[in-house]
Formats: C-alpha cells, sequence, structure tokens
C-alpha cells in the first residue's frame, strides 16, 4: 500500500493520532530548549556537514585506515556487500564460538538487512535488549521510529503484552513496574547470553575503535557480559579522527530526545582480555547512493530522528505507514535508492516545509532531495494516466495566456453556478472535508484591464 | 525602479482581490507597479508533483514576462520561491539570472527594498500569522523555530506597525498548514489534519483574523473553516496592509 | 574479488572529488563568563545524577554509608578505602558474578560541564561491566578535572582501550513517553564532586 493508504488508516482513529503528534512533538520542543543552550549551534551544525561531507569524498581510504588500525587492536574485520552477505558473516561467527543465545542492543543495520528472522531460522535466539525494541520483538512488529521504536503503542498495549509474554501482574500500564520487569528478564538475557550484537554510531578511522551510544546501558550490559562482541556497521559510519566525536555526541543525543549526551557513549577499542570481538562492515546500496550526487548527503544521517519529530507528516501518520526499516523524511530520501517502484509514494508524503532540513543536525537538505526523488519517480515507475496527462495539459495551459484564460474563466463559472453536491462530488478529493472558494466572477486580469479602460476615460 | 507585478495563477482566477490589494497597497507606497499582461504560472504545480519537465514552457513565458524589471514583486513567498529556487532547469541566461535574483515576496520587498515598515494601515482585530513554509524556512523571511537565531519575521513586523492589530501567539508558531500543492489532494487524510490541527491552534488563542504571505495556504485552511462553520476569518497580508478600517 | 576490495572499489569510483576536512574552531563555542563547576552540577542533575562535595575519599565513604544504608554487595576503586569491599575483584572469575553488586565507587579523571558526564576508562575501570551492573554507582572526581566541552574532553583523552562517557543513571522513555530511571544499567548514580 501506498503511504497515503496507509496514512488514511492511521487517521480513522483520530486520538491515537493526536497523541502521536502530541508525543513526538514534546520530543522536538525538547530538542528546541537543549540546542538554543548550545553557543555556535549553527557552526556546529556546520561542522558535523563538512566532516561527513569531506569523510565520504575520501571513504575507501578511512576504511582501509579503519580496518588496519581496528586489525592492530585485535579486531577481526569483515566485510558484507549487502544484507545476505552481512546475515552469513554473523551466523559464522555465532557458529565458530558455539553460540546459542544472542542479545542485540539497537542497530537500524541490523534491522535494514532482516538478521533477526535470519539467525532465528538457523536456531539462535536473538533477543532485542533495547525496551522499546523489546516491545516491538514481543509484539511481532518492526520499530516505527529509529530512537522510540514503540512510540506507536499505548502502555495499555504494552501492559498486555508483558503479562501474555513476561507473566506480568496487570498494572493499568504503571510504566515504572513494567520498566523494571522488563529490567529482571533482561538480565537473565544478558547473563546467559554467548554472543553480543551492537550497531556502531561512529567508527574512527585514525584509531580503530567504535563509539555505541545508548540511554538504557543495553549494550554495554550485552557486550562487557557476553564472550564475543559482533558490532556491525554501514560504510557511512566513519569519522576521521577521534576529535570529530567532540562534534557528533554533542550533535547527536540534543537533536534526537533533547539530553546534552546519551547516557553511556560507549568508545570500543580492543577487545576484553580472551574475549573476541567482530566489526562487520557493510555495503548494502551505500556505495551506490554516493554515486548520485544529488542524494549522496542522504549519507550523512547519524540516525537521530529529529527529522521524523519535526515532521507534520510523520508525526500524524505513525512510523509504520511508510513501510520501510528507516520511517519519516530521512527514510524517504535513502528507500527510493534501494527500491525505486516500492517507495515510489514516499518523496510525496511531504508538503516541502523544510523542517527536516533545518532541524538536522548535519545539515542533509531532505526536502530538496524529497522534490528531487519526485522528479526521478515519475520519469521511471509508472504513473496514474490520469495524473500525467493532467500534468501535460497544465504545462501547456501555463505556457499560453489565452488558454489559461479560458480554463480560468470556466473554473470561476463553475465555482459560482454548479450545485455544491455536484462540486464536493466523490471524484472531487479536495472536497471532502473542504470547501473550494466562491468563484469571483472577475479574474484579477479582467479587472485590470477593466481599470486602465476606466482611467484612459 | 521598474517593479513588475507578479499575480499568481490561483489569486489571478480565484482570489482577485489579494491581487487589488497588493496592487494598490504598492501604488499607496508610490511605487510605480507594471503588470505584464498574459501572465500565467511559475510552474510550481507541475514541478513540486514531479513534472518539472512539463513546466518548462510557464518558465520560459514567466521569464519572457517578466525579464525587463529591476524588481518582480509578487503576494506568494511560495511562487517566488520556486522561481528562486527550481528555476536551474532552464538555461541560466542572463535574464533567467536576473529575474531569479530580483524576484521578490511582497513584505520583503516592503521592508528591505522600500525599507517602509509603516504603511499607515489600520485593522482593529485579533491576527494569527501562518507562517507559510516556502517563505519562512525557502526564502526565510523570518527566524524558524528550528534554528538558533537571532528572532525576527518580515509579515510580523509589519503588522506590529498597523494600527489596532493585536498579533496572537501560537502554540506551534511555525509548523506547516497541511496545503502542499498536490499533497493536499494525494495525502488528503493527512493535509485534513494538519489544516484542522492548525486552525485549532489558532481558534485556541483567540484570533479572528489568520493572515500569511500566501493565499495558497489560507484557500486550504479557508476550506476548512467554511466547511465547519469556525468563527475564523482569513485574509492576505496586502489586504490587511491595504486595510484602513 | 571479494567483497572487501569490491566495496572498496565501488567507493573509488563513487565518491565525489575531494572535499576539505573543515577544522574546529572551538573560540566559537566558548562561553567566556562560564562557572564551570557550577554548570557541571547543573547539568548532572539534568540527566538525572546527584551530586555531593566532599573532602577526602573517607568523606564519601562515610556518605555513601549514611544514602546507601544495609548493602551487601559493595566495591570501591578509590584510594584507601579497602575497608568499604565486600568483595575482592582477585576471586572474581566472571564478570557474571557481579550481578548482585548493590555499590560501586570509581574515580573519573574529566567530567564535562556541557553535559554532565564523566569518562571511565580501562584505567578506572577493573572489570568493564562493573559500571552498568552495579545497582547504584558513585563517581569520585575532582573539580580541577573538569572541562567546559566536549572539544576539550577530547583533546585529553588518549590511550585507552575501552572507555565510556557516563552522563546519569541508566534511562528509558520507550513506554508512552514517560521517563523511567534504571532502565538495563545503574539505577542512581552520585558524583562525589573533591576539592
Amino acid at each position: 500500500m501506498s503511504h497515503s493508504e496507509l496514512a488514511s488508516i492511521f487517521n480513522k482513529n483520530e486520538k491515537k493520532v493526536d497523541w502521536h503528534d502530541k508525543a513526538l512533538w514534546f520530543v522536538r520542543h525538547k530538542r528546541d530548549l537543549s540546542v538554543h543552550e548550545v553557543k555556535g549551534w549553527e557552526a556546529l551544525r556546520n561542522l558535523g556537514h563538512g566532516i561527513k561531507a569531506h569523510t565520504l569524498s575520501n571513504l575507501d581510504n578511512y576504511l582501509i585506515e579503519f580496518e588496519a588500525n581496528a586489525i592492530k587492536n585485535d579486531i577481526q574485520v569483515h566485510w558484507a556487500a549487502d544484507g545476505d552477505e552481512h546475515n552469513r558473516i554473523v551466523h559464522n561467527i555465532i557458529k565458530e564460538s558455539n553460540g546459542k543465545k544472542v542479545v542485540k542492543s539497537k542497530s537500524m543495520l541490523t534491522e535494514e538487512c532482516h538478521l533477526n528472522p535470519f539467525l532465528e531460522a538457523h536456531g539462535i535466539e536473538v533477543i532485542d535488549t533495547d525496551l522499546g525494541e523489546r516491545i516491538v520483538q514481543l509484539a511481532k512488529e518492526k520499530p516505527s521510529h529509529i530512537v522510540l521504536p514503540a512510540i506507536h503503542k499505548n502502555k495499555h498495549e504494552v501492559d498486555k503484552l508483558f503479562q501474555e509474554h513476561l507473566g506480568t501482574k496487570p498494572c493499568d500500564g504503571d510504566p515504572q513496574y513494567l520498566t523494571g520487569e522488563a529490567r529482571k528478564h533482561l538480565r537473565q538475557k544478558f547473563i546467559q547470553a554467548d554472543v553480543a550484537i551492537t550497531g556502531v554510531n561512529f567508527a574512527i578511522a585514525n584509531t580503530g575503535g567504535f563509539v555505541v551510544c545508548t540511554n538504557e546501558g543495553n549494550a554495554d550490559m550485552g557486550a562487557q557480559l557476553a564472550p564475543v562482541h559482533i558490532a556491525c556497521m554501514g560504510v557511512e559510519k566513519i569519522i576521521p579522527k577521534q576529535e570529530h566525536l567532540g562534534v557528533f555526541l554533542r550533535l547527536l543525543a540534543r537533536s534526537a530526545t533533547g539530553q546534552p549526551i546519551t547516557t553511556y557513549s560507549s568508545h570500543f577499542k580492543k577487545p576484553r582480555k580472551g574475549e573476541k570481538m567482530h566489526i562487520v562492515i557493510v555495503d548494502n546500496g551505500r556505495t551506490e547512493q554516493l554515486s548520485r550526487p544529488d542524494f549522496r548527503t542522504s549519507l550523512h544521517c547519524i540516525r537521530c530522528g529529529a527529522c521524523m519529530n519535526t515532521c507534520p507528516i510523520y508525526r500524524r501518520s505513525g512510523g509504520h505507514s511508510y513501510d520501510a526499516t528507516i520511517p519519516g523524511p530521512i527514510g524517504s530520501i535513502l528507500s527510493p535508492g534501494k527500491d525505486l517502484k516500492k517507495y515510489s509514494s514516499l518523496p510525496f508524503a511531504s508538503t516541502l516545509c523544510g523542517s527536516c532540513s533545518d532541524v538536522c543536525p548535519v545539515k542533509i537538505d531532505i526536502h530538496s532531495q524529497l522534490y528531487k526523488w519526485r522528479q526521478i519517480i515519475t520519469k521511471e515507475t509508472p504513473q496514474p494516466f490520469v495524473k500525467a496527462q493532467t500534468m501535460k495539459i497544465m504545462g501547456q495551459m501555463f505556457s499560453k495566456p489565452s488558454q489559461f484564460e479560458r480554463v480560468g474563466k470556466a473554473v470561476r463559472w463553475s465555482l459560482r453556478n454548479l450545485p455544491k453536491s455536484v462540486i464536493n462530488s466523490k471524484l472531487n478529493t479536495w472536497g471532502k472535508a473542504r470547501d473550494l472558494p466562491e468563484g469571483p466572477k472577475q479574474s484579477f486580469d479582467q479587472w485590470y484591464e477593466e481599470r486602465k479602460n476606466n482611467q484612459k476615460d | 525602479m521598474k517593479v513588475g507585478l507578479f499575480i499568481p495563477c490561483y489569486i489571478n482566477q480565484l482570489y482577485p482581490q489579494v491581487g487589488k490589494a497588493t496592487l494598490e497597497l504598492l501604488e499607496k507606497l508610490n511605487v510605480k507597479v507594471s503588470y505584464p499582461s498574459g501572465q500565467t504560472c511559475c510552474g510550481q504545480p507541475m514541478a513540486n508533483s514531479g513534472y518539472e519537465s512539463e513546466s518548462i514552457g510557464a518558465c520560459n513565458h514567466f521569464i519572457d514576462n517578466f525579464k525587463d524589471f529591476d524588481y518582480i514583486v509578487t503576494p506568494s513567498g511560495s511562487c517566488a520561491y520556486h522561481v528562486k529556487k527550481h528555476y536551474d532547469i532552464i538555461p541560466q541566461t542572463e535574464d533567467v539570472i536576473n529575474v531569479r535574483n530580483n524576484v521578490y515576496e511582497l513584505c520583503d520587498f516592503i521592508l528591505n527594498i522600500l525599507k517602509i515598515k509603516d504603511i499607515g494601515a489600520s485593522f482593529p482585530y485579533k491576527v494569527g500569522v501562518h507562517k507559510s513554509c516556502h517563505g519562512l524556512r525557502g526564502l526565510r523571511l523570518g527566524s524558524c523555530s528550528e534554528r538558533v537565531e537571532a528572532s525576527y519575521s518580515y509579515i510580523e513586523e509589519l503588522l506590529q506597525h498597523t494600527k489596532g492589530v493585536e498579533l496572537m501567539p501560537l502554540q506551534r508558531s511555525d509548523e506547516c498548514c497541511g496545503f502542499g500543492g498536490t499533497f493536499a489532494v494525494v495525502e488528503e487524510a493527512i493535509s485534513v489534519k494538519m489544516g484542522k490541527d492548525k486552525i485549532k491552534d489558532h481558534l485556541e488563542s483567540g484570533v479572528e483574523v489568520i493572515t500569511a504571505t500566501d493565499t495558497s495556504c489560507l484557500m486550504h485552511l479557508e476550506g476548512l473553516i467554511t466547511r465547519n462553520h469556525q468563527p475564523l476569518k482569513v485574509l492576505h497580508i496586502a489586504e490587511i496592509l491595504n486595510s484602513n478600517l | 574479488m571479494n567483497s572487501r576490495d569490491q566495496i572498496l572499489a565501488k567507493l573509488k569510483t563513487n565518491k565525489p572529488k575531494l572535499i576539505d576536512l573543515p577544522l574546529i574552531e572551538t573560540s566559537i563555542f566558548r562561553d567566556e563568563g562560564l562557572d564551570i563547576i557550577k554548570e557541571f552540577i547543573k547539568k548532572v542533575e539534568v540527566v538525572g545524577g546527584n551530586v555531593l562535595e566532599v573532602t577526602s575519599n573517607q568523606d564519601v565513604i562515610n556518605k555513601i554509608e549514611s544514602t546507601f544504608t544495609n548493602q551487601e554487595v559493595c566495591y570501591s576503586h578509590i584510594k584507601g578505602t579497602q575497608g568499604f569491599n565486600t568483595i575482592s575483584l582477585e576471586t572474581i572469575q566472571n564478570p557474571h558474578d557481579l550481578e548482585n553488586l548493590d555499590v560501586l565507587i570509581l574515580e573519573s579523571t574529566l567530567g564535562v560541564a556541557e553535559n554532565g558526564s564523566v569518562w571511565l576508562s580501562d584505567q578506572e575501570i577493573p572489570v568493564r561491566v562493573l559500571p552498568f551492573i552495579t545497582k547504584h554507582l558513585a563517581v569520585v572526581i575532582s573539580k580541577k578535572d573538569l572541562v567546559e566541552y566536549m572539544h576539550e574532553a577530547y583533546s585529553r583523552l588518549s590511550g585507552f582501550n575501552y572507555g565510556v562517557f557516563l552522563a546519569g543513571p541508566s534511562k528509558t522513555a520507550d513506554i508512552e513517553q514517560s521517563l523511567v530511571i534504571g532502565a538495563q544499567g545503574a539505577l542512581s548514580i552520585t558524583i562525589f564532586l573533591k576539592q
């Protein structure tokens, strides 16, 4: 289904839409308060943009440098061309260590590669340990937001879900109680885990280390207990030097939730004594996105989710209406690069209001890229005949003033003289909930002409 | 100073009063305004729908109409933005470059080119400003809430100098109204919901008249207000600045 | 060609012309009149931690014992406080054995005023899981070790194998956006500020 169809379904429950909108607007508001405290915020965004742009322009060399340093630090480095290869690599590492139980902290990359179902099909237990991700995992759903994965669920749904799966007592959706029970449940999983998988927020070329940010502490609870740590990253996660973390860690949490920094910003450089650490570097369409000059800055993204929180469409349509791993504005410029046809409705799920571009901590011109994807989609994917013809006719009409005046006159006459029931018939989507303006007798052209003639007299 | 008046297609046909107010206002401010006849459209409706190529005829026609002016003034931030931002699809001749540089939204022109703040208008109502997105985040006609910058707003500055206007604050000062051109139809459910929320914000603030630099946003909001019989009026900023009530 | 070489080759072909790396000019971020200690205390509280001023390591122990009464499993890694410990790390075979740790005291040599975080690295954490697995975490830091912002913090960091900027107790807002302190990591953090 297209975004607009799924969004219409989401909008059948207006109360839920209002809640979803307000909850995310609140996060956007906290972000505003937080960034206004930072002296030089806009300069910081420019730096974030500049460092990422530079890195992408030298990405092959930085990856080589990163790999060499990581190997020096006893980290094993693997490369995966696509999601399948990524999954096979991860599975092989688990097999080699005789692992059966895996704990995983948040990684949008492993979502993108569909790692969980792959491992589960091979008889491996995978537990998502971020609370929000655990909630959607138990519900057999997908995250609807990259920072707040369960934002589409209310506390009563979580209450019911936990009763069913974790044997909790009914608690009228008490978040404190539910979080406490999840803590106990996840503690057991951390203690039993053979392998910990994490994502990577930043990988540093000049040290071979990488940084993982969480608020819950789940990445470290996994990685510091399990004998094997696998960190999965897209090629674009590289930054040149450790000092650049100063820029990105200042930008990330403030943009994401309004916190000055995430609770834990963990810098992994060497495995614990006697234990193993692996890094899987994944392409899966990223090198192709890099080849598109109009869209390559989409690879700057540091996954803060600010564009989702600010997007008036995302807030009112829910993350699942995008039917993509990364929803919202940034997802709508990334996804068409992967499958133009499947995601062809996403760049149109925007008013091009530009709020996403202004909120983005690394200054991706998201709304301009949405506009550019639209131009490509109408050329390269099948379009409804009526839409294409209408655009052609409009294009011709606006090239010729005489045609424009004739059509304008007809429209004005219709709006004045046709009964409302005809104007607002089913064929007129505009008229379902909105009136059209009264058709004025005179256009501005006619009035101006008349005035000119009167002035002459 | 040769000033050309650009009246967007939908204003020309559906809201001629906005065009009249713009012209009269500029004349009041002693600007000699020409209105080139045979204007159509800037091309935005096709381009934003993904049919930029179908808009080339409209773009060329626009350049032909306005190439001889020092300034091109229009009561639409959105159309001005489209010319500035997206006319890179036609060859960048000197005429095209000049037109793109010289096109101005009305408030921007009055404040920053004419350097006039007080027009001598009076309008004794509680006014809510809808900061249309293309004007705000495209043309930077005001500071926007996402960025850390000094606070300013051209439209509000002119309203502050209008006698009797009481500017009403909103909960969400610059959220989109949901019009978005063909978005209003393609994503009807969300568009309508955004519009309804916007109107609610104005109503809760005690606004009597919603104004904006763009009639397109106002057409969308008015459509909802009329359908739902809500106690609000919409007026383009030119109509308020041209008032002497 | 293996995937590594394939990816690198594609990157080489697809990347844009080299773009300059911008220099981080930190002076634009500096807030001249800022009281770093006051700001640090404020931000620790913003991120959900507590701050207490102390005069000595013994003072830390006294304050901990009066705040966290009847704790069974305690471990301190700061000088001259061995009497506080109920466990010995030498006997710990496996980090999992630390599961019941109630109170942990560590020392940090770097705190950041702009976000209330403290840096803890391998040099200060004898077992990496400690600051996460403990119920309550106490971190002792000298006022002279506080810096204004992250740029300054990174200019002081080198030579660690693992390290974490830790800001406040573990937390989540994943259930209906309600902030709950104590997700998977420590339930509380107290920062002890030394002269």
